[in-house]
């Protein structure tokens, strides 16, 4: 491929990159592919390769050297490409572009069930997310957790879910009213009355996410909405042991549809 | 393809590749940019005289002079043309891409969030010890090949046709002695393939800064071919929709087949020690002892260094290398991931 036409041809797709993360910061739905401490980074990435782009683009017909001598046999250049530069050029942006025209912000069911949400909560154990969690008391619970106007203490999911895992969480949340909101899907082994309320979880991206699930049961057939809905859900905290360890399960007085907080998953903030 | 198939890939593709290209972006500008402005000399004066600190130099090097594993390969080409020892060349080759501030940060960004237990009272962010842990054997490992290297004939080592080059080298520079800080320009009357070492051009003529930024745009296409392959696969993987994801999850809680299942995906997926700490964050079902073995096998072969290596080492070197580096990580892996798990104990 002639020189000028190669540059040009991977400024753009440096431009195309860039744009993307651009464009996703811009329109906010990074906030669900990305933990906060690396959104700002992608865009200074993002604004970084549409600079170095439309730098090599303008000046893609200029003469450059690199100032110094290239020895006898030694093949070594600045610009050539161990594949074919329009190999190249397509296969940075052909799967961007796919991943873009298919991305729907979110993982489907089938990959979350992969991630971990009809996992049994008692298997709540891995050093990878409970050591996350901070030690809590039960001054700490009453101070951090204020009741509703009904009387519920208001919980992250996150906290119920680990809660089951720390003996002393468990007795002093054991019986306690509790309010906390989370996505609801069918639990194929559940029963009818049964649903699973859960959330993601992130440390850097939505990739290595894991779904955070807790044991939803109704009194009476639960509301009928949308697999995925967002809800909140009123009731009372249970860890009993059904023969796999202390679930945590939440006897449900009210339910009732919520809208999408502005961050899908549970950070690392926010306890 | 199934449209949850689709969704599902392309948000886990999407939010690692988001994660990853600044830090491609960073790297490649650095190593664009030492391409162009450092001096070829700059490494043989920054290195001891005596062979073994020569080589425990080499090893940190990187920290400098931080260039990643497809960036290394021409610039060592370049030094052991100019007499730096092969076996620092080697160590500087193998530690460099590992041993480095950009790869250092990226690892340290990777595994921020969770602790590592070392006992009930002591834990340390998993940030900090994946860090440390792949860097530290990552010099350790370089350093000891640049050990057992020097102890080898260079003609077991390199390919014939650059000992021949060094050879030729070594008798020009005998008949041709003079000193490198001054200008003559006879080497340009026959097209640079004289003497092979620097001369001054004619400065109207030189656009470095463009150059640079050509450099670096190159680096960056060249290691984002095999980051966006790479990203795919894992995306595949991550999501459970490629054939053998639940074959490889179940090698996850296997000690010895874990970090060997990983340096094999390493090898395999070709990805730049920039961004790989973003792709091994991802593999949750993996320890971290396997995760490691991945983070210093992958930037010290693959497929792409395979044939990167073939340009300055002899084959059979390249497969006694291969070995070697597969065995002692995978054992420093598993050594180290029974010294986590034992600590973490109750």
């Amino acid at each position: 491929m002639n020189p000028k036409l190669q540059r040009v041809v991977f400024s753009l797709a440096l431009i195309a990159w860039g744009a993307v993360i651009i464009y996703f910061y811009a329109t906010g739905r990074i906030t669900k592919y990305l933990a906060p401490d690396f959104r700002l980074i992608a865009l200074a990435g993002g604004l970084g390769l549409v600079v170095v782009g439309l730098f090599n683009a303008l000046t893609s017909g200029q003469e450059a050297s690199c100032g110094h001598d290239h020895g006898p046999d030694d093949a070594h250049d600045h610009e050539s490409l161990d594949v074919h530069p329009l190999a190249a050029f397509l296969i940075l942006v052909v799967p961007l572009g796919l991943g873009v025209a298919w991305t729907k912000d979110e993982f489907s069911l089938g990959s979350l069930t992969r991630k971990g949400l009809l996992d049994s909560p008692a298997e709540n154990s891995a050093l990878f997310l409970n050591a996350v969690m901070p030690k809590l008391t039960k001054e700490i619970i009453e101070k951090q957790h204020p009741q509703d106007a009904a009387g519920y203490h208001d919980f992250s999911l996150m906290e119920l879910f680990f809660s089951s895992g720390d003996p002393e969480m468990r007795e002093l949340v054991e019986g306690m009213r509790v309010v906390t909101e989370g996505r609801i899907v069918k639990d194929p082994e559940g029963g009818m009355n049964q649903r699973r309320l859960y959330r993601l979880f992130i440390t850097c991206c939505a990739a290595d996410s894991r779904a955070i699930p807790i044991i939803v049961r109704f009194q009476d057939a639960p509301p009928e909405v949308e697999e995925n809905s967002w809800m909140k859900i009123s009731g009372t905290m249970r860890y009993p042991d059904e023969g796999m360890g202390f679930v945590p399960v939440l006897e449900v007085d009210s339910a009732a549809e919520a809208a999408p907080p502005p961050e899908e998953s549970m950070l690392r903030r926010g306890f | 393809m199934s449209p949850d198939s689709k969704q599902d890939f392309a948000f886990a593709f999407l939010s690692i590749l988001f994660e990853g290209a600044p830090f491609i972006l960073l790297g490649t500008l650095i190593s664009g940019f030492i391409d162009i402005y450092l001096p070829s000399g700059t490494m043989d004066r920054l290195l001891p005289k005596r062979r073994f600190p020569a080589i425990l130099v080499a090893g940190l090097l990187g920290m400098v002079l931080p260039v990643c594993e497809c960036a290394v390969v021409p610039v060592i080409r370049r030094l052991v043309k100019k007499g730096l020892p092969v076996s620092c060349a080697l160590t500087y080759m193998i530690a460099a891409p590992i041993v480095n501030p950009i790869t250092a940060l990226s690892t340290w960004k990777a595994f921020k969030g969770p602790q590592i237990p070392f006992g009930e009272e002591l834990s340390y962010s998993a940030s900090l010890v994946m860090t440390a842990s792949r860097l530290g054997l990552g010099f350790l490992v370089a350093v000891a090949v640049g050990v057992i290297v020097a102890r080898i004939p260079l003609a077991k080592i390199l390919r014939q046709r650059l000992v021949d080059s060094l050879a030729k080298e070594s008798s020009h520079n005998h008949h041709h002695d003079h000193g490198h800080d001054h200008d003559h320009d006879h080497c340009h009357d026959h097209g640079h393939g004289c003497c092979g070492h620097d001369h001054h051009h004619d400065e109207r003529s030189d656009n470095r800064m463009v150059a640079a930024f050509r450099s670096a745009m190159r680096d960056f296409v060249d290691v984002g071919v095999y980051f966006t392959v790479g990203v795919a696969i894992t995306a595949l993987f991550n999501t459970g929709i490629a054939p053998g994801a639940e074959w490889l999850d179940s090698l996850a809680e296997n000690q010895v087949m874990a970090p060997a299942a990983l340096m094999v995906l390493a090898f395999v997926l070709s990805l730049c020690s920039t961004s790989d700490a973003f792709i091994a964050a991802t593999l949750d079902k993996f320890t971290y002892g396997a995760k490691l073995a991945f983070l210093v096998f992958g930037p010290m072969l693959d497929v792409k260094l395979l044939f990167l290596y073939q340009t300055v080492l002899r084959r059979r070197f390249i497969i006694g290398l291969a070995i070697g580096l597969f065995v002692a990580i995978g054992a420093a892996a598993i050594a180290w991931q029974s010294v986590i798990t034992s600590l973490a104990a109750p």
